[in-house]
């Protein structure tokens, strides 16, 4: 690569705002007192800027880095951790300056306040206006706030009411069933086994004993419609006695 | 001194420093007018290079901002920018770097792919400006860009620091996903 020929077109062309004085000028007499100070000023406000920024190249100098060779995805990774630090720092900043700028407003606003005058009926009105507002906010939550309590209420004892209601119907289903196996018990138990038997005996002997004294009456050749007792037996066949 | 080192002399009071290097030295003097001609409350003092590294015999203020100019159209401006750039210090690349291309319009005559220039500047990690310097307007409002920019980068503006204006160019500065 040839070295080519630098050059320097340094055109010392200052053209600062109002004719700041160049010490060398010829003119420096005629530049104003106010824009000395002006251009002392923004001198200052720029070695200060620039003596932050060799500081801070020095601190950077200063700190040791470890002399191994992080892969390219570390390095990045820790820019990345670095300038998320910064971004927090300069949150952090702004929030405070924030803080601040409030704190200050807040501050003039009372000393404004405080000398009474037709000016500050504006804020005053505008303040009193926020209040009325406020207190109608609150008024109007609290009332949602009770009618929603109420509702709520209702609710909670209408789902008490159904889980009555529910437990209630589950007892009267318990019952019934009972009541049925219960039924079911008594007519598979062998007492009424017993019974029933005892019953069809005594049935069946009531039975032939009618027979028999029907019989003894036909036999006899009496003549039974003429008897009502005698009639009655006879008619008694009528009468099944199975069918109670 | 065939490295080029930021910070390292005391700086003139009120004076910014900056340095063009392009191959194409009819645009830079132009460029360089139209900064001069920026009213701007310190002094300017523009160095025009076509590469680096410069001669030594020279005494030079101490440079607060280097501007690489690549024409798209020439190969030959982006191999000069590139062997360049070996003869910068690695702390001058932490914003105190911009690289500039020209000539993006005419994609028929663009030989350097802007996807190359992409990845150098993201190589870098230092602010991309696609300009046309040949239109009066656009050359007058890179200038001005390039003065506050300037003024920055000396130390000129308070609050302000070259690294910082670093991190809020974070959308000029071309990163992995755009390539």
């Amino acid at each position: 690569m040839e070295k080519q020929q630098e050059e320097e077109a340094a055109a010392e062309l200052a053209e600062p705002g109002g004719e700041g004085g160049q010490p060398e000028a010829a003119g420096a007499q005629e530049a104003s007192p106010k824009d000395r100070l002006s251009l002392l000023l923004r001198l200052r406000a720029q070695t200060k800027q620039q003596l932050l920024e060799y500081k801070s190249t020095i601190d950077a100098n200063e700190e040791e880095t470890t002399e191994e060779m992080m892969q390219e995805e570390q390095i990045e990774a820790k820019i990345e951790g670095l300038e998320n630090e910064i971004e927090e720092a300069k949150v952090a900043f702004e929030m405070k300056s924030l803080a601040l700028g409030r704190i200050q407003l807040s501050a003039a606003l009372e000393n404004n306040l405080e000398d009474v005058n037709t000016k500050t009926t504006l804020l005053l009105d505008n303040m009193k206006h926020v209040l009325k507002l406020n207190k109608l906010i609150m008024t109007s939550q609290q009332e949602s706030w009770d009618l929603e309590e109420t509702l709520l209420n209702i609710r909670k004892k209408r789902l008490q009411l159904k889980q009555a209601s529910e437990s209630k119907l589950l007892e009267i289903q318990t019952e019934k069933n009972k009541q049925k196996d219960d039924l079911d018990n008594m007519e598979n138990s062998d007492k009424i086994k017993a019974i029933r038997k005892n019953l069809q005996e005594e049935i069946q002997t009531t039975t032939v004993i009618q027979h028999v004294f029907q019989n003894l009456i036909l036999g006899s050749k009496v003549n039974w419609a003429e008897d009502p007792a005698l009639k009655e037996i006879v008619l008694k066949l009528e009468k099944n006695l199975t069918m109670f | 001194m065939s490295v080029l080192r930021p910070l390292d002399k005391l700086p003139q009071l009120n004076t910014a420093t900056i340095l063009l290097v392009s191959t194409e030295e009819a645009i830079l003097q132009q460029l360089a007018d139209k900064m001069l001609r920026e009213d701007c409350s310190s002094q300017l003092l523009v160095h025009l290079a076509t590469s680096l590294p410069l001669p030594s015999n020279v005494t030079r203020p101490q440079i607060d901002l280097i501007v690489f100019v690549v024409s798209l159209h020439s190969k030959h401006s982006l191999q000069n920018v590139q062997e360049s750039l070996c003869h910068v210090d690695a702390r001058f690349f932490l914003g105190r770097v911009c690289f500039l291309a020209t000539g993006a319009g005419q994609e028929s005559h663009c030989s350097v792919h802007h996807h190359t220039i992409l990845k150098l500047a993201c190589t870098y990690q230092s602010p991309l400006l696609f300009t046309d310097l040949k239109t009066e307007g656009f050359l007058v409002a890179m200038a001005q860009r390039l003065v506050r920019m300037l003024q920055i980068c000396a130390g000129h503006t308070p609050g302000v620091s070259a690294l910082s204006l670093l991190s809020l160019q974070s959308s000029e500065i071309p990163s992995l996903e755009d390539l």
